[in-house]
């Protein structure tokens, strides 16, 4: 297999139906009346909140809008609210600083200098509100995470990954640029820089440290098994870059599933109970 | 080891009294999963709708009576065979004057948590019989063989319609089941599936190639539906001899097409195929030595 990025290239149309059904076939099994999603204007919540519209209609869809003082951004919420007005989704808007501010005030250990707890924090905070809405109005929360991110663990444990369902993560950073333009998102949002909105000024790429297409292609290369030194030759890059993107993903497999405890009796959650994701 | 079939074909050795042209309805459904009542009541009814466009024989996907992604549950909800659900099959295949075939967690009459992945068949006189599926996928998405045992017998089955061959799924990535299945005399070879998204292109390749390098006619019914994340494409085909496509299904969603056989066909391709007259039976020992030594 060549890494190019064509490997990259899907039947877009084909994939917005896909998702598009997984997500009205999941609503419909749990008999919810909808989806709620954190709406930042960003491309990965601009498309799962579009395709939400697309599968189950724009009134069964709630954006929350939740910025707060340090990281916002006047374009985020325009890019946001063009989404939903596209879309024909209900939004709500709630700054969340009074409510970060009360927690770091309670939180005895805080330290305002260590961004990236107080970031977390934010995450974790956004969260807070999506279940909140989702158990008050019988919704579903659909999470926006996407598969370059999830792979190298690049979110907040328990933040931005909490959902019920995440209708993007088997496709790639780039592959949801191009999944978004195929389904109408505006182009400046679609191929805007990426970022959690931890802190002012944060960019995914500048954090990670290697651009989308590039690490899209390294992450591409492992899931299909190749190894470390096939995909740096391939990608003419230097093969500690590879290591540590592998490694990366290596170690973040915590953060993707259910906590793990000691195996003590005949069967144990985590281990080896198989039960069925929704019910008849 | 023997593979042949385990269920005896008395009746019409030479071919006397079975129809040579009949259709045959490719039933997509979409399955609840684990709700057996549901999934019987479907079954009757796309009989019901079969019958009335003329179909002798109806195929259901593979656990059409439960569902495919079960996991623990499947304890709960294997029967043995005969038991209630075939029962009740047979009961509508016997009003409805149908053959039915249908995929359903099988337990182990003898034991009390063996399980195979099994296909059945019943026609108007009754339950005809079963074919425990060969080979059983764990890789990937699936995780069959913690479930299943794998049965050792080809399914081969002497009726009106001629010798009706069963077999499951990814069994139809192994020619040797499908060409046992044909040497055991199955002029029409059946293919019940749970085939997710991913393995389109091969099932839609493979189901052809059987059917051409066995001059046969080859019937591959799909499921359609979510299940945990995974979406069962459909896509059921008949396919003739030469590797015709008679008739197909949509894609994605549940749907009933009939196509006719005519075994008239394979006389017609057999002398210009003749990969049944040109086997090397020799070939099958080093196959075999290989194979042991992979």
């Amino acid at each position: 297999m060549r890494l190019t990025p064509q490997v990259l290239d899907l039947n877009w149309e084909e994939v917005k139906n896909k998702i598009s059904r997984f997500i009205r076939d999941y609503v419909e099994k749990t008999g919810v009346k909808g989806v709620v999603l954190g709406l930042s204007g960003g491309v990965d919540s601009s498309t799962a909140a579009a395709l939400s519209a697309i599968a189950i209609g724009g009134n069964k869809v709630l954006g929350l809008m939740l910025p707060e003082r340090e990281t916002y951004n006047p374009k985020d919420l325009e890019h946001a609210k063009l989404v939903a007005e596209k879309f024909g989704i209900k939004t709500e808007l709630i700054d969340i600083t009074p409510t970060l501010e009360a927690l770091q005030k309670t939180i005895p250990a805080f330290d305002p200098e260590d961004k990236l707890c107080k970031g977390n924090l934010k995450a974790r905070t956004r969260m807070l509100y999506l279940y909140y809405y989702a158990n008050k109005f019988n919704l579903i929360v659909c999470g926006s995470s996407d598969k370059s991110e999830t792979m190298i663990g690049y979110f907040t444990k328990w933040g931005d990954i909490a959902a019920d369902i995440a209708p993007l993560m088997d496709l790639y950073k780039t592959q949801v640029r191009k999944l978004a333009k195929h389904i109408g998102i505006p182009g400046d949002i679609a191929n805007k820089p990426a970022t959690p909105m931890l802190w002012p000024g944060q960019t995914a790429e500048e954090e990670i440290g290697v651009k989308y297409e590039l690490l899209d292609l390294i992450l591409y290369g492992l899931e299909h098994f190749m190894k470390v030194e096939e995909i740096a030759e391939q990608l003419n890059i230097k093969r500690e870059l590879v290591e540590k993107i592998e490694k990366r993903w290596r170690a973040m497999e915590h953060k993707r599933r259910m906590p793990l405890t000691t195996k003590i009796q005949y069967r144990t959650v985590g281990f080896d109970f198989r039960l069925p994701h929704t019910q008849s | 080891m023997d593979l042949t079939s385990d269920y005896p074909t008395p009746n019409h050795e030479n071919g006397e009294g079975m129809k040579q042209r009949f259709r045959v309805a490719l039933a997509q459904i979409n399955c609840q999963r684990g709700d057996k009542e549901a999934n019987t009541q479907k079954i009757e009814e796309y009989t019901k709708r079969a019958k009335q466009q003329n179909a002798d024989l109806v195929i259901f996907p593979e656990l059409s009576l439960t569902g495919y992604m079960l996991g623990d549950e499947l304890y709960k909800l294997a029967e043995t065979i005969p038991g209630p659900s075939t029962n009740r099959i047979e009961r509508i295949a016997q009003e409805q004057e149908a053959y039915i075939i249908f995929g359903m967690p099988e337990l182990s009459e003898k034991t009390q948590a063996t399980l195979y992945n099994t296909a059945v068949i019943v026609g108007p006189q009754g339950l005809i019989g079963r074919y425990r599926k060969m080979y059983l996928p764990t890789h990937s998405v699936f995780e069959e063989k913690r479930y299943f045992r794998q049965g050792h017998h080809v399914g081969v089955f002497e009726t009106d319609l001629g010798r009706i061959g069963l077999i499951i799924c990814y069994d139809v990535f192994f020619p040797e089941v499908s060409r046992l299945t044909r040497l055991e005399g199955a002029q029409l070879i059946i293919c019940i599936s749970a085939s997710p998204a991913v393995r389109k292109a091969f099932f839609e390749t493979l189901t052809v190639a059987r059917a051409m390098e066995n001059t046969a006619f080859l019937a591959y019914v799909n499921l359609v539906g979510i299940e945990d994340g995974l979406q069962f494409w459909g896509g059921s085909r008949l396919v003739g001899p030469n590797g015709r496509i008679i008739v197909s299904a949509k894609y994605d969603e549940e749907d009933l097409v009939i196509g006719e056989i005519d075994y008239t066909e394979i006389r017609q391709v057999e002398p210009f195929v003749p990969t049944l007259k040109d086997l090397r039976p020799e070939i099958f020992d080093k196959l075999k030595e290989k194979a042991e030594n992979l």
